[in-house]
């Protein structure tokens, strides 16, 4: 193998909001929580004695337990961050994302059907929002999780308004 | 704006009802009692079948309410073509009002089944396009009219639909009251002998077979043929039987393929492409032309040794495209190739993807043979039990052909006004687009595929899959492909700098 190779697409400029890190740390630790009681469980119902994978399990479980929370809680939120990218440009809207396999895609402003803004819970508490862009093809959705609030109603009102003047009804 | 004719023509906005002789066809199929026979069982079994009177009886009260159901759809069933959108209202007793707009219609199948035919009756299905995320499709079936009123219904709808349509300046000029038809396909009955190397057409006589023994073994003891299999230790009986049983299945794979396609004819009419064809149920389609934006030819495994292939026209917002946009059922290759390029200009010969392409599908083939192989090895070398290890040999020296015959399908073209993508082994589709029909790009890289300097492409279309993927394209030819195969907009996914 030569050096690097280029990536076959151009990597859009902007990231996401920082509070992204920290929603998602959230959710790690939420996470984390949850399988922790299971194997809380586990451990202190089952008893050390009872035959078959059990002893193995009784640290085997702990450890996993631990590697998924440092993963989940120190790594995933920052490398996730770092792999999420998105622009909006004069007439497309691009998104990239994933870290193992990278997937980019791109609307054209005049195809846009809808712009979806959507809030969990989570978010709110953040002050966050996703942006769904759709058009006619059901493959051809550009998804941006976790704007500020504001940033997103503003991509959200501008892509409409734009979408609504140059729609082109071939889609 | 000048008064189109079908402005000042008195407008049928009235609800209709169907013809009456639906409830005949509906009494005969059971059509609305069938509902009841879950509940009906129970009773039968309760009171006992004993004695002819009582089958007798059963028989008349099943037709009887089988009658009355029919009926009381019938009466509780009407519909109207405003110049707006087809209203059809339904119910016993919960009523429920379909309203399809005009400009959501994507077309309108009349098909005839034999008992209507008998009749002389059609069924009407109003083709509208959903949401557009959810990618279904929703139909509005009337059943039991005329065929002089489902005419008028098909040709009303579409009307209203083009009149619509009108407004837009880009528009083609409206159809003539009588449009001249062009023929564009017609069947020939020789192409029904390809439907033996058809899986699709194979698999009807092997569902007729199992059918069949499945009745046998449910029939009682005494009813059930006392037949007496031959001697197959005796190796000419059992190549005759083979051979008696493989020219059954081609048989019933040619009746299959005859059933549904007989009498196949494209015509072009108008702003439409309209499709006949089917031998007991006639089924009629329509396309518009306006929203073709490309098509799929595909050939299977086996109509590839003969030359045989199948065209389907994409178009946006029809659902069940794979049934419906069939522009060619089955026919010799060179005639696929020539209604492809009515629907679609041909973007030249394809670009066969580069050699990492066909490493990368070599190594996936072969991936799981020598898992496989090692497992096995492993085992050998624990219990002594080779087995799974030459299993795993097979699969492995299997691996190599089907990797190199999917590395083969794979290719890609971009020409002036369409797009080329080209993959799949057991079924080999080559799908066709115009530029404008891309509403979208997607572009996926896996780890390896970073490593070997390759992407998948995907073309987001508003038809069809929603979706069409040239795989494994170099990395740097993206950038190109995607410009040349739309519009300037994607300039924007070059490589960097």
């Amino acid at each position: 193998m030569s050096a690097p190779p280029a990536p076959p697409v151009r990597v859009p400029a902007w990231s996401l909001s920082r509070s992204a890190i920290w929603l998602w740390v959230t959710q790690g630790v939420l996470g984390t929580l949850v399988y922790g009681v299971l194997v809380a469980v586990l451990v202190l119902a089952v008893p050390a004695s009872a035959g078959g994978p059990v002893p193995l399990l009784r640290w085997l479980l702990p450890v996993l337990l631990t590697v998924y929370a440092v993963v989940a809680i120190g790594v995933r939120p920052w490398i996730r961050w770092r792999v999420h990218r998105w622009e909006v440009t004069e007439e497309t809207v691009h998104a990239l994302t994933g870290w193992l396999t990278r997937t980019w895609t791109l609307v054209p402003v005049a195809r846009i059907q809808t712009v979806d803004v959507t809030r969990g819970v989570l978010q709110q508490l953040y002050g966050l929002a996703s942006v769904a862009v759709l058009t006619a093809s059901s493959q051809g959705t550009v998804r941006v999780p976790h704007l500020e609030v504001a940033v997103a109603h503003r991509v959200a009102d501008d892509l409409a308004r734009r979408a609504e003047q140059v729609r082109d009804e071939a889609t | 704006m000048t008064t189109a004719p079908w402005q000042t023509a008195p407008e049928v906005t009235a609800p209709r009802r169907t013809s009456p002789l639906v409830v005949l066809v509906h009494t005969i199929t059971f059509r609305q009692a069938r509902q009841v026979v879950p509940a009906a069982i129970p009773v039968v079994a309760a009171v006992g079948v004993d004695g002819p009177g009582v089958v007798v009886g059963l028989v008349l009260a099943v037709t009887a309410l089988s009658l009355l159901f029919a009926a009381l759809t019938w009466w509780r069933t009407t519909y109207a073509d405003t110049p707006g959108a087809v209203v059809v209202t339904r119910g016993l007793l919960a009523r429920s009002v379909r309203t399809v707009p005009n400009d959501r219609i994507r077309g309108v199948e009349v098909e005839a089944p034999a008992l209507h035919r008998l009749f002389g009756l059609v069924r009407v299905r109003v083709d509208a396009a959903a949401g557009s995320v959810t990618g279904g499709d929703e139909e509005v079936v009337v059943d039991g009219l005329t065929r002089a009123e489902g005419d008028r219904l098909r040709t009303s709808v579409l009307t209203h639909r083009r009149s619509g349509a009108a407004a837009d300046p880009s528009a083609p000029p409206l159809p003539e009251e009588a449009p001249a038809e062009e023929e564009l396909a017609r069947f020939d009955p020789r192409w029904l002998l390809y439907a033996p190397l058809v899986a699709s057409y194979l698999a009807v006589p092997l569902a007729a077979v199992g059918a069949l023994s499945r009745l046998l073994q449910e029939l009682p003891p005494g009813l059930r043929p006392d037949l007496t299999g031959p001697d197959l230790t005796d190796t000419r009986v059992l190549l005759l039987t083979l051979v008696v049983a493989l020219l059954l299945l081609a048989l019933g794979a040619v009746l299959g393929a005859a059933v549904v396609n007989w009498g196949f004819r494209l015509v072009r009419r108008g702003g439409s492409l309209v499709a006949v064809r089917g031998l007991v149920t006639r089924r009629h389609t329509e396309l518009e032309v306006d929203r073709v934006r490309g098509g799929t030819l595909s050939e299977g495994l086996g109509m590839r040794v003969v030359r045989a292939a199948r065209v389907g026209a994409l178009v946006t917002g029809l659902g069940a495209a794979n049934r419906r946009g069939q522009v060619l059922p089955l026919g010799p290759r060179g005639e696929a190739v020539r209604l492809l390029g009515l629907l679609v200009d041909d973007p030249g010969p394809l670009v066969a993807h580069p050699p990492a392409a066909r490493r990368r599908r070599l190594a996936r083939a072969i991936g799981s043979g020598l898992v496989v192989t090692a497992a096995g090895a492993l085992l050998t070398a624990g219990t002594g039990w080779w087995g799974l290890l030459a299993a795993g040999v097979v699969l492995t020296v299997l691996g190599v052909p089907l990797g190199l015959g999917r590395y083969a399908a794979l290719g890609h073209a971009a020409g002036p006004r369409s797009f080329a993508v080209r993959s799949g082994l057991l079924v080999r589709e080559q799908t066709v687009l115009q530029r404008r029909a891309v509403v979208g790009w997607q572009v996926r890289q896996s780890l390896f595929q970073r490593r070997a300097g390759l992407a998948t492409v995907v073309a987001c279309v508003g038809a069809g899959t929603g979706g069409y993927a040239a795989v494994d394209v170099a990395a740097a030819d993206v950038g190109p492909f995607t410009e040349a195969a739309s519009e300037p907009w994607a300039t924007a996914g070059g490589p960097e700098g």
